[in-house]
């Protein structure tokens, strides 16, 4: 391009003569078409970059979720199209402004280190033995396993045998199968809001890991850690399988549930089961709970813990608190018969003791529930549901004493780790108390005195009382009852969540429910961790609800009260806390947040000040911003600057009494003029002809009524402001300029004090459309000015305009309709230049301000037709492969 | 706008069929290959106005197809388009000449446009290079 450019020089191409002979005409006409379409390639990158800036802001927000493939894509994209409106203005005006590039890439290397990944070394062994292990190896292990270890050493503790496949096993497995770069092409593609692309996209990932190939170090590795466990726990052992997320304790967060645990793995299937627990890392609930929670795909290793089997008379959870209310500090342990499974899972019923930890512990409470099946070991491997026959149902599976064992250790764990710890646990055949897990508790605040339990105080209709806070608080919503898997594709956002078990699996649909509602499932399940966590009220236990209750009818469910109510019930909804914004302060939402301060923050405001100037240019926004305002000027000045009267400013013949210059910047008259003059009828450009027709649908009364205040406050201000003097010399002088072509135009306007530029793109492709439009200055004091600023942004804004007002300055955009939408709010532009020349003036008292707004608002709404005023949205069709 | 030929570049199968069909389906004379290796073969062959060109691709690689293109064509306009979004690459790609680098997933329309425009890119840069060729040939 430069070596053409350079080329183009020598041979005389670019000066040119008073006469221009037939061929050079040509060229130049050629060389306008190029010019022209460096520009309109600048513009759509421009428009493109401000598009990207928005969302990343958007997103910033906290209303959507978004991973780091989210910021890596935005960051490429926005950082690509800047490139482009440089690369494009320096076509444009080829060396002029050279050093834009070097500030760009000052900025593109700052982006790029926020994202590069930061991997820590974590060792070099793929598996390592329990008797190894505490907490100084947890970013080997990860925090589950480590904490384990640390148990079983430092406190003395009952724990399983066992050894961790580290998270160097998992990098090596990763980078086998070179899996982490499909893994992000997989995620990229597809949006985590949407349920069925989300379903998809969880079983790919997780397909993908589970046919990949484990190679044979590792696998080697993995049988020669079983063959020594053999040692310690007996031939033949069957071991369980655990996930141990390493990088799940960022951002506070519990990751309860959402990966796999396999019970009761024969040796033969070691390598296997670790396939799919690793894969569980991609599962849906850990996928959406990862998005929700903004936690970094790729910090997430999965360790997995093998721990010998404990085929157990009993087992469950025990809180050394109440989750439910941060005030109540009982011991909660629940057990059931067999496996702990169904507490965890949630799936079944379980028995309840509540200990006072005054010493000596006590129970204080019990709750025996009627337990229908446990689940058991099968002799060969699996674990398989026995249904409880005779008596053994009814009766409690610990005794009271082990309560109290439980409790204690409880106690020990809680002040080890100095918080309340949630541990899951088993009673071995010989009676003895083997802990399978521990991890920090997070209680919910029952935020006291915002919320006073009354039961049965609120006026309504009560169509169920009972059951079990697993998450409190209230909310409404139409509900939808999941009877089978398929059922949760169609869960509509801010429903109430009806099934009948409080499965694991519904974790995915909670930043979308209102609330939960289970027939069975206990709070100590994960589906009750999730929702606490998430803020979403959840009552379970509630008999017969799949039946109770249809799809589609409203209900308020009081979790904590423990009633549902037919439709809204105000007075308790007022008194539920906002949902607080799950990203904020997560890994994933820091690092967008330090890259827009990149890009998004404008520094260059004043087009006319010797700060705007390359140098000055901090972030991607300055660049876009400074290389907008210099093409623009290029395009502008290049036909003065070549005498070639077919491009030079054209007067318009019009009755308007005002001076309209035109410049033909490529396609924009019907044919080519060589005098100075040019007639409506000659101009073809969809946009200008837009505008034009809101410039002169109504006939400007000229200046309104200004009182004496009014019009002493012109005269101070034009004494006090130099600039406001209008025989000062001003790139546009006192003129209004366009430049056209066919499907595109820009206005530069000046009306006595008042400065206006519109720009406008309308043309076949909805998509890039866009107007923007920006409006300065006034006579009257700054008082006045920014009244009239605001007034002109309000009108702007009811006409689907995102209007910004910074001190008397207006700038406002609108892009993605169609073209008959776009020539509509263009007539709207058109009107308002005209008609709020030195409303500044009478901007006095909020009576004259309603009054001109009135009128302006009739008179828009009677040039433009009906369909308008309404929103149509901006058309995108976006697709997730093109098929 | 004139229709003209482009050629797709990526080793996913299935997209590449696709996308071949859908361009095809908009009067555009479109034709894929899975490799780096087979694309500077097919411009050998027939050339194109506009490849469009996966940028992660076993052997050869975009980028370094890209190179190729561009050292070999000057005048083909190379769109990127991929999977891994990678601000690094994609800057790299645009200093060797890429005329753009899109993301997947991508609406087809939205390619389509540039498509267009990268081809009006070509063609202003044929005219003006016949212009230089011209003027040479009367100054000698």
């Amino acid at each position: 391009m430069t070596i053409l450019a350079n080329l183009l020089r020598k041979i005389g191409f670019r000066k040119q003569g008073d006469a221009l002979s037939r061929g050079s005409a040509e060229e130049l006409r050629a060389a306008f078409k190029a010019r022209y379409h460096n520009f309109t390639l600048l513009l759509s990158a421009n428009n493109k970059a401000l598009e990207i800036m928005s969302e990343m802001e958007e997103a910033l927000k906290g209303n959507r979720t978004f991973g780091m493939s989210f910021i890596r894509a935005q960051c490429t994209g926005v950082t690509v199209n800047v490139f482009r409106i440089i690369q494009n203005l320096d076509r444009i005006a080829p060396g002029k402004y050279k050093e834009l590039f070097d500030r760009f890439h000052d900025i593109q290397n700052s982006i790029n280190e926020l994202l590069a990944s930061k991997k820590l070394p974590r060792g070099d062994r793929f598996v390592i033995p329990f008797s190894e292990i505490d907490r100084d190896v947890a970013d080997q292990v990860g925090s589950k396993m480590s904490n384990l270890g640390d148990i079983r050493k430092n406190l003395g503790l009952r724990v399983p045998d066992g050894f961790v496949i580290s998270a160097a096993a998992y990098e090596r497995f990763f980078e086998y199968n070179d899996l982490q770069s499909e893994i992000d092409r997989l995620l990229q593609a597809s949006s985590v809001d949407e349920l069925d692309q989300l379903f998809s996209l969880s079983a790919e990932i997780q397909q993908l890991i589970i046919r990949a190939a484990v190679p044979e170090d590792l696998a080697d590795a993995i049988r020669e850690a079983y063959r020594e466990l053999t040692i310690q726990a007996g031939a033949g052992v069957k071991v369980s399988m655990r996930s141990s997320a390493l990088g799940e304790d960022s951002a506070g967060t519990s990751f309860a549930g959402q990966y796999r645990s396999e019970l009761n793995v024969s040796p033969e299937n070691l390598i296997q089961a670790y396939k799919e627990i690793v894969a569980s890392k991609y599962s849906l609930q850990a996928i959406a709970y990862r998005a929700n929670r903004g936690i970094r795909d790729e910090d997430i290793a999965m360790c997995v813990g093998c721990m010998a089997m404990i085929n157990g008379t009993a087992g469950g959870v025990t809180y050394s608190r109440n989750p439910l209310n941060i005030r109540d500090d009982s011991i909660l342990v629940h057990s059931v018969w067999g496996l702990p499974k169904s507490v965890v899972d949630g799936s079944a019923p379980s028995d309840l003791f509540v200990l006072s930890r005054m010493h000596p512990l006590q129970v204080v409470e019990k709750k025996i529930r009627d337990k229908e099946f446990k689940f058991v070991c099968y002799p060969d491997e699996g674990v398989c549901r026995l249904d409880l026959t005779g008596q053994q149902g009814a009766l409690p599976s610990i005794e009271d004493s082990q309560a109290t064992e439980l409790a204690e250790i409880a106690l020990k764990l809680e002040e080890y780790y100095g918080s309340p710890q949630d541990i899951e646990w088993a009673i071995g055949q010989d009676g003895a108390v083997y802990v399978l897990q521990c991890r920090p508790l997070k209680q919910s605040e029952s935020a006291p005195g915002q919320y006073v339990q009354a039961p049965g105080a609120a006026e309504g209709e009560v169509l169920y009382a009972g059951g079990v806070t697993a998450g409190p608080g209230v909310a409404w919503g139409p509900v939808f009852v999941i009877r089978k898997d398929s059922d949760a594709l169609l869960f509509p956002k801010d429903a109430v969540l009806v099934a009948s078990q409080a499965l694991p699996r519904w974790a995915a649909l909670l930043n979308r429910a209102a609330a939960v509602v289970t027939e069975q499932g206990s709070a100590a399940g994960h589906l009750a961790n999730v929702a606490r966590e998430f803020g979403v009220p959840a009552l379970f236990g509630v008999a017969g609800a799949t039946e109770l209750f249809e799809t589609g009818e409203e209900v308020t469910v009081d979790a904590l009260g423990q009633r549902i109510y037919r439709g809204r019930i105000e007075s308790l909804l007022t008194r539920s806390d906002a949902v607080r914004n799950l990203m904020a302060g997560s890994p994933v939402y820091e690092v967008l947040e330090e890259a827009v301060e990149h890009v998004v923050p404008l520094h260059l405001l004043d087009p006319d000040s010797s700060e705007f100037r390359p140098k000055n240019c901090r972030t991607l926004h300055d660049i876009t911003r400074f290389c907008h305002e210099k093409a623009v000027k290029e395009m502008f000045s290049f036909g003065s600057d070549h005498r070639f009267s077919e491009r030079a400013a054209k007067q318009l013949v019009c009755d308007v009494p005002m001076q309209w210059w035109i410049i033909n910047l490529d396609d924009g008259f019907k044919e080519d003029i060589e005098g100075k003059f040019v007639h409506l009828d000659n101009i073809v450009s969809i946009p200008m002809l837009a505008l034009w027709e809101g410039i002169i649908a109504v006939p400007w009364e000229g200046p309104p009524p200004v009182d004496s205040k009014g019009f002493m406050s012109i005269l101070l201000e034009a004494t006090a402001n130099p600039a406001l003097d209008p025989s000062m010399p001003s790139p546009y002088a006192n003129r209004n300029y366009f430049m056209l072509s066919r499907n595109f135009c820009s206005l530069s306007s000046r009306f006595g004090f008042h400065f206006s530029t519109i720009e406008a793109l309308v043309g076949e492709r909805p998509g890039e459309n866009y107007i923007s439009f920006r409006f300065k200055g006034g006579a009257a004091d700054s008082q006045r000015r920014i009244r009239r600023a605001h007034f002109i942004a309000g009108i702007l804004e009811e006409f689907s305009f995102r209007a910004e007002v910074r001190d008397d300055s207006v700038s406002a955009r609108i892009e993605g309709y169609d073209q008959a939408v776009m020539k509509e709010k263009l007539k709207v532009l058109g009107y308002l230049i005209i008609h709020t020349r030195q409303l500044d003036m009478v901007m006095f008292n909020d009576a004259s301000y309603n009054h001109h707004r009135d009128k302006l608002l009739q008179d828009i709404h009677s040039i433009i037709t009906p369909l308008v005023a309404r929103n149509a949205v901006p058309g995108r069709d976006m697709e997730n492969s093109p098929s | 706008m004139d229709t003209f030929s482009v050629l797709l570049v990526d080793d996913e199968v299935e997209f590449l069929e696709t996308l071949v069909k859908r361009l095809r389906k908009r009067k555009l004379d479109a034709r894929g290959v899975t490799s780096g290796e087979e694309a500077i073969q097919a411009l050998k062959e027939t050339p194109a106005d506009v490849v469009v060109l996966d940028v992660k691709m076993p052997g050869m690689g975009g980028l370094q197809t890209l190179r190729e293109i561009k050292k070999m064509y000057p005048l083909v306009e190379v769109i990127m388009l991929t999977g891994h979004a990678s601000m690094e690459v994609a800057i790299q790609g645009m200093e060797m000449g890429a005329f753009d680098y899109l993301m997947k997933p991508m609406d087809i329309d939205e390619l389509v446009y540039k498509l267009q425009d990268a081809f009006k890119r070509k063609q202003l840069q044929e005219q003006k290079t016949d212009q230089v060729v011209e003027k040479l040939s009367k100054l000698n």
